[in-house]
């Protein structure tokens, strides 16, 4: 028997099946063997199908994932000294545009500016801004600037520009060369032009500004003997009186007056006094609309009111005034201001010498020189005269000149006789351009060489005798550009460039490089002695102006006038998107000028009752209005419609400055429609008596029967519906009726809550929560809008765009209300006259509400409440529901409704869904001005206004470095930084002596929160509007005696 | 369960002489056979719909909300509108299948199997609005309340729309199961009857291998009342939670206490509606006139202008609440935004009323309430009046609310916006003809339950049992 223990039968028979699996180890073949019939078609046995799964998955996963682009930020590879990445530094430098100069700070972060602030130490500005100030930042990173000098449109190289220039200057022989400038500021610039003119006899240099004011340089000139203009001392005014003068948003230096008015408006709770301002004008405008009292009347009648007003003033009686409700209002206006000589001022807008020699007799009379009007400065901003302008046009038709040097002067935009001045350029055999974009004249000129933006460029301003504003770059040129005065010296065969001569000029006045420094670092030089001045009156003008102005025609058709928008002016800020998209305060339209009727035109033009409730309706909620033909002056214009109170009925207003050329950029241009972005209308402009007026006669209107959208922003107007009247939206009184009851307001409030326990129990018993929930020990943030100062310009909201990387959205999302701005300003009429109603502006931000409706809505608590009172949003854990938005009492909160930005995960979702101005944005160099410090929203979340905290975190920063407590002189926000009138006050609540806790405790009985019976809690206080009228006073009173009635009874 | 003595004044529940047999016949006949041409159509048109939704959405994931014409005011539209309106038509499926049954009403066997399985589809069909209307949807999940590492950081517990995703994902759960338990014992039937393997086999697994023991069947019916149970109270719960969406918020208009009852009326008003529209078309297709019968319809049509005189209180409601409370807004919301003609959306209001409020009233006549055109018309009215209802609730409660510069410009919808809305009517179809080919329409075992006691047959064996008169009744018991 054998001892051979067997395992299985195969081993026991040895069989081959059995000798090969001892053998083989690996019994099965390999799996991945590949066949005959080739790799393809190989089986898969099991084994590989992980090894598939894996690679596909892989493979999917590399192929499909939402790969974002790849930036790269490239470190500076040697550090520069003063350059801390994430630091920003503001430098002091100067606004120029088309000779309106403001000091300003410009924000520079990472070596490019993002921010442009108002300099603080400017006694003129006194750190305010305006809406152009604040987007000029903008301007810098333009994708339509010019990035190379031309000839011939080609590309060329600044040298042979140079030698070309030379041997056709010196090819012009005898015929004179013209340097054809808007206002040139600059003590520099003026000496640069003229050892110009010194190399080349008998050229010349003519100042043109589109919207000139030739008409008071004359009359000045007639009455004082000296052709400028004065400044005007708004604040020293108890009295204030403009005909048709936009001096709060377009006329001669709207932030110093804003200044100046707003102080006058700011009221003192216990000594309630305040300035009144009383209007005349034809086309509703940002200062009209803040006037205490507006009159409305036609453009022709300008002559005659102030005319009359002379004669009432002096006692006599008026004559030449038809309407008796004008009539009337001149009589008051003159025994006012009559009752307030040495405390008046009168000023007009309008650009008719004799006028304006009318109203300097009227200020004379008034005793205003050296009080309200001061000669000791004068401004140097405006210097064109329009006929000096006409007659170079004249000598260019007539071929007497040689070579046209242009810079800063567009005229085949904005002259009236565009075609005179082309046929002229035609005939001139030198043109150059020193423009910085393709603009309709730098098309004509053979030579372009574009100069620096003024963020990129040396140089200096004079804004007003003996006020002086430096500019110094805050950035690299961008592109192929050289300044102005550099090619001017280059040409005029001098050695030194443009900076040499400007340090040169200032060390010699400020003591040498240390003072030269010194100004750099302030930017500002400002006079030692600054005591007002007077100038002699010559009144020998005055009667042939008054019997000028007697024998204007009296003008019975329609009249059109011609006025500028608070953004765009007379054209300087159509490429601006920022601009473009920042409704027009007066109108709250965007991207369009249109035509502006009054009421009771709409009526007979138009067939709109806007008494009736549906037609006013149907008027407002479709944004297509009705397009109308506009004939004068043989040209005809077709725009559409827009009905604005506050617009004399036998008056049409239309903006200047839109319908520009393609080449300035997308935004003033409509790709898709293959139309500018509204109509030129400087053609209806016309040369009356020497200047350029704005007023056209003899107007003829028919409604086309076609209708085109007009993107406004609000479309319906009044607060105090038929339903009743929203007190608790918006509160204002007059000042009689708060001498006479200050704490009407307090009052009012008071019977608001009355059913949650009135004021003092408010907080409390209004909510089933504890109250501890509202205790903020620490800081608690808070803003107070003044409504008395606030003037509705438009300054804050450009402000929080730049500060806030704010999308812009276009004009065909406007529309469809998709707009971003985070904070707005909502504009109500009041009072019962529908033709001429009191405006009333609310600036509109989050209200950061302690007990906030958006709040507990949100299903993933992207909003809550931080400690210190912000309401906060949480952009990536937003999903987008809208729920907040919708339960915002105030909708302020903004949804992304497309990729406007093009932060969005999904890769080219913008093509056909923006337009080209958005998309422009998006642009690597346009996306230079963004702010680092704050997140770019992506698609499908909800932004809005966040109390600018990335500034509050390094106010908080910059004390607890230097370990002291945070005051208030460490934080302002955007938009109260940019307030021309500083109606915006923020700060910590908790700060007794905080600026917000102080300008609360000082006003206690206009303090209000806007619709406060709802119990959101808000940290945004506004003070009431204030009016100082008089017809109101009578009701004040009569409430008054009905009172003391009861009383008795 | 049935075991209940039925007047015979009754009229049967099952009409023409049915046996058990015919019964199953009847009502398996679609599924066994292969589908007729009008259901190939209806199927297609269904498909093109659905795949008209699914490009509509895509449009508004890839490229914004923007493809809507949604503004800074009206932040919600049609989106939101056609989300209440089909959670509303998913009302009846549950209230039929459970609220009747607990109240032992045998004429819902009749219909609830496909009231539940519109009330799924309905369901389903309102979940794509409230997830597709959020801006960053591929974020939706941030919505559950999942442990994570960020905090960890929850939902918010005090937001409406955080309630809705509970209520509705409930509300959701328990109608699907309730419906396929009522499933089961038909697909043993159809798996019995199989004539071929696959058929066999599907039905099977779905059956979950029901032998139709007593055991079975006793737990097959504590199951349904318990899941009756859960379901009556999700019945209210459900639109009363949607109702919060607006009743908790701070807009006038949506401000209202009154909302959770109107919202329910308003619901079940909106899904008897549907289900009329549904089921007037499937008796007629396969032919099962003799189980959905006129009765039938009537009990609906009471049901509907019950409901529909309650929203119609609701209405009038609200607009005495407008003046009474003498607040400014809600006044300026109800008496011009909504109820004065000539306001913007003044026709939508009167739309609404005419269709909820005043047309319904025709089914006070008994004649109108059994007339089957009228009724199929009316329940296409009603549901038009219903989506009015909620677009009135929406969008005028938004267009002017507080301030009047925030005042919002026309809103109307745009392709994108409509083809979602026609994309869940695809959806929902596309569904409604999966179930009618694939599964019975009527529940087979549950109208076995009623044929002996109300059908035809039964009733007319009755009528035949000698009955004694008064007189010698009354002497016999005498005794």
């Amino acid at each position: 028997m054998s001892k051979h223990h067997w395992q299985s039968f195969g081993e026991l028979n040895n069989s081959d099946a059995y000798k090969q699996s001892v053998n083989d180890e690996f019994q099965e073949q390999l799996p991945t063997e590949v066949d005959d019939k080739g790799f393809l078609e190989a089986k898969h046995p099991r084994r590989d199908f992980l090894k598939f799964l894996g690679f596909s998955t892989a493979a999917a996963a590399v192929a499909a994932s939402c790969e974002m682009p790849v930036k790269k930020a490239i470190p500076f590879a040697n550090k520069p000294e003063d350059i801390v990445p994430g630091n920003s530094v503001n430098y002091a430098t100067t606004y120029i545009q088309d000779g309106d100069a403001v000091s300003v700070l410009a924000k520079v972060r990472d070596g490019r500016p993002i921010k442009i602030e108002g300099n603080d130490l400017s006694p003129i500005t006194k750190g305010g801004t305006s809406a152009r100030v604040q987007a000029s930042v903008l301007d810098l990173y333009d994708t339509a600037r010019l990035r190379f000098p031309t000839i011939d449109g080609n590309e060329a190289k600044l040298e042979d520009i140079d030698k070309a220039v030379a041997s056709a200057i010196a090819g012009l022989g005898s015929a004179p060369i013209t340097i054809l400038t808007s206002t040139i500021v600059s003590p520099t610039t003026k000496d640069v032009i003229a050892q110009f003119i010194a190399k080349h006899p008998g050229s010349k240099h003519v100042v043109y500004d589109a919207v000139s004011y030739s008409g008071i340089l004359l009359a000045n000139e007639a009455t004082y003997g000296k052709k400028a203009i004065p400044s005007y001392r708004f604040d020293n005014a108890k009295i204030i009186v403009s005909l048709s003068a936009d001096f709060l948003g377009t006329w001669l230096s709207p932030i110093e007056f804003s200044k100046q008015y707003a102080i006058g408006k700011k009221l003192d709770e216990k000594k309630p006094e305040m300035s009144k301002h009383i209007h005349f004008e034809s086309v509703a405008s940002l200062t009209g609309s803040n006037a205490d009292e507006r009159f409305l009347h036609r453009p022709s009648e300008t002559g005659a009111i102030a005319v009359a007003l002379l004669a009432a003033i002096s006692g006599q009686s008026i004559s030449g005034i038809a309407d008796a409700k004008l009539k009337e209002a001149i009589e008051k206006t003159a025994k006012e201001l009559s009752a307030k000589k040495g405390e008046a001022l009168v000023v007009a807008g309008s650009n008719d010498k004799n006028i304006q020699i009318v109203v300097n007799a009227i200020n004379e009379a008034l005793q205003a020189g050296g009080k309200t009007i001061d000669w000791s400065a004068t401004y140097n901003t405006k210097a064109g005269i329009d006929a000096d302008f006409a007659k170079l046009v004249d000598d260019m038709n007539a071929g007497s000149v040689g070579g046209l040097l242009i810079f800063g002067a567009n005229p085949v935009y904005s002259w009236f006789e565009s075609k005179k001045f082309v046929d002229g350029l035609t005939k001139v055999k030198l043109t150059v351009s020193f423009n910085g974009k393709a603009d309709e004249t730098t098309q004509l000129c053979k030579y372009v060489v574009p100069s620096h933006h003024y963020l990129e460029s040396w140089g200096d301003a004079e804004i007003k005798t003996g006020y002086f504003s430096l500019l110094q770059p805050t950035i690299n040129p961008l592109f192929k550009t050289r300044q102005f005065q550099d090619s001017l010296l280059s040409w005029s065969g001098s050695n030194s460039d443009y900076l040499t001569l400007l340090k040169g000029y200032w060390s010699s006045k400020v003591g040498g490089e240390t003072g030269w420094d010194k100004a750099l670092q302030d930017g500002v030089i400002n006079p030692a002695n600054t005591t007002l001045a007077g100038a002699t009156f010559g009144s020998a003008s005055v009667s042939a102006a008054t019997a000028a102005i007697g024998s204007y025609k009296k003008v019975t058709t329609t009249e059109l006038y011609l006025y500028q928008k608070v953004a765009i002016g007379a054209g300087e800020g159509t490429a601006n998107p920022w601009l473009q998209e920042m409704p027009d305060p007066v109108t709250k339209a965007t991207w369009d000028n249109y035509l502006v009727v009054s009421p009771a035109m709409a009526k007979t033009l138009l067939k709109i009752d806007l008494t009736n409730n549906g037609q006013a309706d149907a008027y407002e909620v479709k944004p297509p209005k009705h397009v109308v033909s506009i004939t004068a002056n043989g040209v005809t214009v077709k725009l559409p419609t827009l009905i604005i109170p506050g617009t004399h009925p036998d008056t049409v207003g239309i903006a200047l400055g839109y319908g520009r050329a393609k080449e300035l950029g997308k935004s003033v241009f409509n790709d898709e429609a293959g139309i500018p972005v509204g109509s030129n209308v400087f053609p209806y402009a016309s040369l009356v008596n020497g200047t350029v007026s704005f007023s056209v006669n003899e107007v003829k209107l028919a409604d086309t029967g076609d209708k085109f959208p007009v993107a406004l922003t609000q479309t319906h107007n009044i607060y105090n519906t038929a339903q009743g009247n929203r007190t608790e939206v918006m509160k204002e009184l007059t000042l009689a009726e708060y001498k006479a009851h200050p704490t009407e307001i307090l009052e009012e409030r008071e019977a608001e809550v009355k059913p949650y326990g009135g004021l003092a129990n408010y907080q409390a018993q209004g909510t089933i929560y504890p109250n501890s929930m509202n205790d903020r020990p620490g800081i608690k943030w808070g803003l107070n809008v003044d409504l008395n100062t606030c003037t509705g310009c438009g300054a804050c909201v450009v402000a929080c765009t730049a500060e806030n990387n704010v999308a812009i959205v276009g004009k065909p999302e406007v529309l469809r209300g998709h707009e971003m701005q985070w904070l707005r300003i909502d504009r109500y009429y009041s009072g019962s006259d529908l033709e001429n109603p009191k405006v009333v502006f609310q600036p509109l931000m989050c209200q950061h509400c302690d007990n906030a409706p958006c709040e507990n809505v949100c299903p993933v608590a992207a909003t809550n409440h931080s400690s210190e009172g912000l309401n906060q949003m949480t952009y990536n854990r937003c999903i987008g529901t809208r729920y907040c938005a919708n339960n915002c009492p105030y909708k302020v909160r903004r949804f992304n409704w497309a990729d406007y930005t093009g932060a969005d995960s999904f890769q080219d979702n913008q093509e056909g869904i923006v337009n080209d101005v958005v998309l422009n944005m998006s642009d690597d160099l346009t996306r230079m001005v963004l702010n680092p410090d704050v997140t770019v929203r992506s698609r499908g979340v909800i932004e809005k206004c966040s109390f600018c905290v990335q500034r509050l975190q390094s106010a908080k920063l910059t004390a607890k470095k230097e370990s002291r407590p945070m005051v208030d002189s460490d934080i302002k926000v955007a938009c109260q930084q940019a307030c021309p009138t500083n109606a915006i006050s923020f700060g910590n609540v908790n700060d007794k002596k905080s600026l917000i806790t102080v300008t609360r405790q000082d006003n206690p009985n206009r303090l209000f929160l806007s619709l406060e019976q709802l119990h959101v809690l808000p940290n945004v206080t506004y003070l009431a509007k204030v009016r100082n009228i008089e017809e109101e006073e009578k009701a004040a009173e009569k409430k008054e005696e009905k009172k003391s009635e009861k009383k008795e009874a | 369960m049935h075991l209940k003595y039925e007047s015979q004044l009754r009229e049967p529940l099952v009409n023409g002489n049915k046996d058990y047999h015919q019964v199953t016949e009847d009502i398996l006949r679609p599924i066994e056979a292969k589908p007729t041409k009008l259901w190939y159509l209806g199927f297609y048109i269904a498909v093109c719909l659905l795949m008209f939704g699914v490009y509509s959405v895509y449009r508004e994931v890839t490229y914004g909300i923007g493809q809507w014409n949604l503004n800074k005011t009206i932040g919600w539209g049609w989106d939101i509108t056609n989300f209440v309106w089909w959670v509303g038509i998913g009302h009846a499926g549950t209230l039929i299948s459970a609220v009747l049954l607990l109240f032992r009403q045998g004429w819902r066997t009749g219909v609830n199997r496909a009231a539940e399985a519109m009330t799924i589809f309905a369901v389903m069909c309102a979940g794509q609005f409230p997830i597709f209307h959020m801006g960053r949807v591929w974020m939706a999940f941030f919505v559950m309340p999942y442990p994570n590492s960020r905090g960890p950081l929850w939902v918010n517990f005090n937001s409406p729309l955080l309630w809705d995703v509970f209520a509705i994902s409930t509300y959701f759960t328990v109608s699907l199961l309730f419906w396929y338990s009522g499933l089961i014992p038909d697909f043993a039937t159809i798996r019995d009857r199989a004539t071929t393997k696959l058929r066999q086999k599907l039905y099977g697994t779905a059956a979950f291998g029901w032998t139709g023991s007593t055991k079975h069947w006793q737990r097959h019916e504590s199951l349904s009342l318990v899941l009756a149970g859960l379901s009556t109270p999700l019945v209210l719960s459900v639109h009363t939670i949607v109702s919060f969406d607006f009743a908790t918020s701070v807009i006038p208009g949506w401000h209202t206490t009154i909302f959770p009852p109107y919202f329910v009326a308003g619901a079940i008003f909106s899904g008897f509606a549907m289900v009329q529209s549904l089921l007037l078309i499937v008796r007629k297709v396969f032919d099962l006139e003799d189980y959905i019968t006129l009765g039938h319809i009537e009990a609906m049509n009471k049901v509907i202008v019950l409901t529909g005189s309650v929203v119609g209180i609701a209405y009038l409601t609200e607009l005495f609440m407008g003046w009474y409370s003498q607040n400014k807004y809600e006044g300026y919301t109800f008496w011009y935004s909504r109820a004065y003609l000539f306001s913007p959306y003044g026709w939508s209001y009167w739309g609404m009323m005419a269709c909820n409020v005043i047309s319904p009233q025709i089914f006070w006549f008994r004649k109108m309430r059994r007339n089957v055109y009228v009724t199929f018309f009316m329940s296409i009215i009603v549901n038009i009046g219903m989506w009015f209802e909620r677009f009135v609730i929406i969008v005028t409660s938004l267009y002017r609310d507080y301030l009047p510069s925030s005042w919002s410009v026309y809103y109307s919808p745009t392709t994108w916006e409509i083809g979602f809305y026609l994309g869940t009517f695809g959806l929902f179809f596309t569904c409604f003809f999966l179930f009618s080919k694939y599964f019975p329409v009527i529940a087979v075992a549950e109208i076995k339950y009623v044929l002996k006691i109300t059908g035809d047959n039964y009733k007319e064996q009755m009528s035949k049992v000698e009955v004694l008169p008064t007189e010698e009744f009354a002497h016999e018991y005498a005794h």
